[in-house]
């Protein structure tokens, strides 16, 4: 070989990639030319660099035992080879197995005896009606709890004794397994009692750990009506300025059987606080007792009660929780009419439920006013089982967690809002060719509205219902000019009062956003005026709206003059005080077709002062004068006043 | 040696789990350096090597008399290869990113610095040294990277680095090549006595 090797043959001899005899070649051009051993030896220094990552690497002991674990979780799976059309057959074959099994299942379902099942609702899958008679009781045979449609809160019974015998003394061992539970009692009805209005967004309801942002749930009364729901997926950060309240009282019929019994009932993907779980049977008091409620280890979101019952059969219970994410917020809307002297208002209210759960034909009670609560309701509703005291209770430990500090429940765990009134007329009883009715009454410091009927929320919906609609009120307006306050702007306020003169002063009026329109012409077309939010408006008090800049009236103040007058010296000569003495022109534009009432504020930076002017004027403290004026339509009026401030030596003097 | 192998899956299929057990421990510090290596990460490394011999496990029947090592190494590479598509599409960020590059250099530095007998200069240097190293293999493209690390630091023959890559001889010895002309430009000179 004449010539100098290359470096790819370089590489290649180095690393063994020529073929062998052209390894051979290089090895004796190599072995004769030093040029090329030294540019061989340059890289073999360069490719030593690579040995810096050749280390020993170390299997953690821990590693090797996850693997060697989870190996032997893992199914072994073997590729079985099929034929298509063997494989069709055999599905045929199944799905015609599937339906006579089915069929013959159909054909045995019992009409009458002692073993009925619950045909009620139209549910064949639902509740086992067991008939309280001496004849053995049997249970239904654990079959798997069927959810449908959304997975919010559900129930479900398990009977632990199968025949009339006494009853053990000792409870039974929790079931090991939901597979031991039957069924979804349907929830007979519900009543909401939604405490704190709120302007806010709402926390997320829990979601699954798994990477599943949608997934069906729901609870089995409902047959899968809201199936196909997703789950709320929203992974916001908690905004709880303003703690939400709700308290959910439902009634379900149980079927119990004589002796211990287990009642299941899960909230997962819901944000019900399940500290606050209370099960009470409404029938039979002295017959059943709910011994205890336990939280099954390892099991998420999911409670168990233990009931000891001394009769079989159905019983209605009562279940009572608080949860978050159901709220509501009043809205209203203002028109004022074309004189803008009077107004009609109508007051609305928005249901909102983001709480993941479906509330299907709830009577819905609201609590007007701000209810104290200790706990955030979401906090509580999201902690991790052991249900603990949330981060910063600050409360004995040994203090029930279910305390919460609501000041209006008059002394009892949920009285006071209505909590033993009776459940109220169905859908079915509202005639629906008129809006529904929100009855308001008091309730202590607080008020209390009861939407009319019942309203299905679903989770995820909200729903508008008027609150009350009143016309001719009267309003006023007026425009206000504060320099200090408002900067150049005229602000346009409206004001009225919530009592008897204004045809108001039924309730206190929640708060809320109200939005004013004007009438722009006879044919009722309205034009937007401005917007404000109320707080809170107890009867017989005052509201005054801002609405914000008004363009068409402007003020327009101008210095027209300014001396010093009156100097006074000290014994060395020096001023030792002065009168200042501006001369202003205001000037007012009305460019409205009605004439307006205008206020205008002017400041003084001293406390020693004088003014004349050419207008009336008040002293509204120790350093404002107010003007009230009235300006005609499409005009400009101006006017002039001067203002003295004394200086120095002046201030004294002037108040001698 | 692979005779050995041979006999441990044998008594894997018929259900001996210290089988199974015994070729983990044979065989996983180099799986673990080479999925290391690949994938640039200690924390991806466990992660496949778990799912590699769960691989292993679910599919040593398909063995049927193919040696061990090169057939172990075929999975790895794949498991390597999907888990690395999957972190190009999810375009995931290690919390422990700092401390499995740069960060863990700077350990590495900090311990040569405390070490004593060591000369805290020179150990320094080396550690920048292997960082650099440490980039230029993860540089490369997939199959350039995995074909030098068959063949350099697990020391498979070309034959069996083909037979893991599913490919030809002439196209491995062209990898190599490829990825030892790349790296040519991008390695760091080594002073003689830090060899």
């Amino acid at each position: 070989m004449t010539r100098h090797l290359t470096e790819r043959e370089l590489i290649e001899y180095q690393f063994e990639l020529a073929s062998a005899t052209a390894a051979q070649r290089l090895a004796e051009h190599l072995a004769d030319c030093p040029q090329c051993s030294e540019q061989l030896e340059r890289l073999k220094r360069k490719y030593a660099a690579l040995e810096l990552l050749r280390e020993e690497v170390d299997v953690p002991e821990s590693l090797i035992s996850r693997v060697i674990e989870q190996a032997g979780q893992a199914p072994e799976r073997r590729v079985v080879s099929y034929r298509r059309s063997a494989w069709i057959g055999a599905a045929a074959a199944v799905l015609l197995m599937g339906s006579l099994l089915l069929i013959s299942n159909l054909s045995r379902i019992p009409k009458a005896g002692h073993d009925l099942r619950s045909k009620q609702n139209g549910r064949t899958g639902g509740m086992n009606l067991v008939d309280t008679g001496p004849a053995v009781v049997k249970a239904v045979p654990g079959q798997p709890e069927k959810t449908v449609g959304k997975s919010g809160a559900k129930v479900a019974v398990a009977g632990a004794t199968v025949s009339w015998q006494p009853i053990a003394e000792k409870p039974p061992f929790a079931p090991a397994s939901a597979i031991e539970l039957v069924v979804l009692p349907k929830r007979e009805n519900v009543q909401l009692t939604i405490y704190n209005s709120a302007f806010r967004s709402f926390p997320s309801p829990k979601l699954p750990p798994a990477n599943v942002q949608q997934q069906p749930v729901g609870y089995g009364g409902y047959g899968g009506r809201y199936g196909n729901a997703p789950v709320a997926t929203q992974t916001g950060p908690l905004k709880t300025a303003v703690s939400d309240l709700t308290l959910v009282r439902e009634k379900r019929h149980l079927t119990l059987k004589r002796g211990w019994n287990w009642l299941q009932f899960a909230w997962a993907n819901t944000l019900i606080d399940p500290t606050s779980l209370q099960l009470e049977p409404l029938q039979q008091k002295d017959k059943i007792s709910i011994e205890q409620l336990v939280f099954p280890s390892r099991l998420r979101e999911l409670g168990r009660w233990l009931i000891r019952s001394e009769v079989s059969g159905q019983v209605p219970f009562e279940i009572t929780y608080f949860t978050t994410g159901v709220t509501w917020r009043a809205f209203y809307m203002g028109t004022l009419a074309r004189n803008e002297k009077t107004m009609r208002l109508q007051g609305y209210v928005r249901l909102t439920n983001n709480s993941g759960e479906d509330y299907k034909k709830a009577q819905t009670r609201l609590i007007v006013g701000r209810v104290h609560i200790l706990d955030e309701v979401a906090q509580l509703a999201q902690r991790q089982y052991p249900y603990d005291a949330p981060a910063g209770y600050g409360l004995n430990a040994n203090e029930p967690l279910t305390r919460l500090g609501l000041g209006g429940y008059g002394g009892s765990a949920y009285g006071g809002g209505g909590y033993g009134g009776a459940w109220g007329p169905t859908d079915g009883d509202i005639l629906f060719s008129r809006p529904k009715e929100v009855m308001k009454e008091g309730l202590s410091e607080y008020f209390l509205y009861t939407i009319e009927g019942t309203e299905t929320i679903p989770n995820q919906w909200s729903k508008r219902l008027q609150s009350f609609e009143v016309d001719d009120i009267n309003v006023t307006s007026l425009y206000k000019y504060d320099q200090q306050r408002f900067g150049r702007q005229t602000i346009r306020y409206l004001s009225f009062a919530n009592d008897k003169d204004h045809n108001l002063g039924d309730t206190p009026m929640p708060d809320g956003s109200v939005k004013i329109y004007a009438r722009a012409d006879s044919n009722g077309l309205l034009s937007y005026v401005g917007a404000a939010t109320i707080k809170y408006i107890p009867v017989g008090e005052e509201i005054e709206l801002n609405l914000g800049a008004a363009r068409l009236v402007g003020v327009e103040p101008t210095l027209m003059n300014f001396e010093t007058d009156n100097y006074v010296f000290d014994d060395d000569k020096n001023i030792s005080g002065w009168d200042e003495i501006r001369t202003w022109k205001i000037e007012i534009t009305n460019t409205r077709p009605l004439p307006v009432d205008i206020e205008i504020m002017r400041g003084f930076d001293t406390n020693y002062w004088s003014v004349q002017a050419d207008v009336d004027y008040s002293r509204y403290d120790v350093t404002h004068i107010r003007f009230k004026l009235t300006v005609q339509p499409r005009t400009k009026r101006t006017f002039n006043y001067t203002v003295t401030t004394y200086q120095g030596v002046r201030q004294e003097q002037i108040n001698q | 040696m692979e005779d050995t192998d041979k006999s441990l899956v044998e008594a894997h299929c018929r259900g001996d789990r210290k089988a199974f057990a015994e070729l983990v421990r044979r065989h996983g510090a180099s799986v673990l350096g080479y999925l290391t290596k690949i994938s640039g990460s200690r924390d991806s490394a466990e992660d496949l090597f778990q799912e590699t011999f769960i691989r292993v496990h679910e599919k040593a029947h398909t063995l049927r008399g193919k040696n061990f090592r090169p057939w172990l190494f075929r999975v790895a590479t794949n498991t390597a290869m999907d888990g690395l598509r999957r972190r190009q599409r999810l375009k995931m960020v290690s919390l422990n990113e700092t401390l499995d590059s740069e960060g863990g250099e700077q350990a590495e530095l900090t311990c040569a610095v405390g070490t004593d007998g060591c000369e805290p200069c020179q150990d320094a240097v080396m550690s920048e040294h292997r960082g650099k190293v440490r980039r230029a293999i993860d540089l490369l493209p997939k199959r350039q990277r995995a074909t030098l690390v068959l063949a350099y630091y697990q020391q498979l023959t070309y034959r069996e680095v083909a037979q893991v890559l599913g490919c030809s001889l002439g196209t491995v010895k062209i990898q190599m090549y490829r990825a030892l002309h790349t790296l040519a430009a991008r390695l760091p000179e080594i002073g003689g006595d830090l060899q």
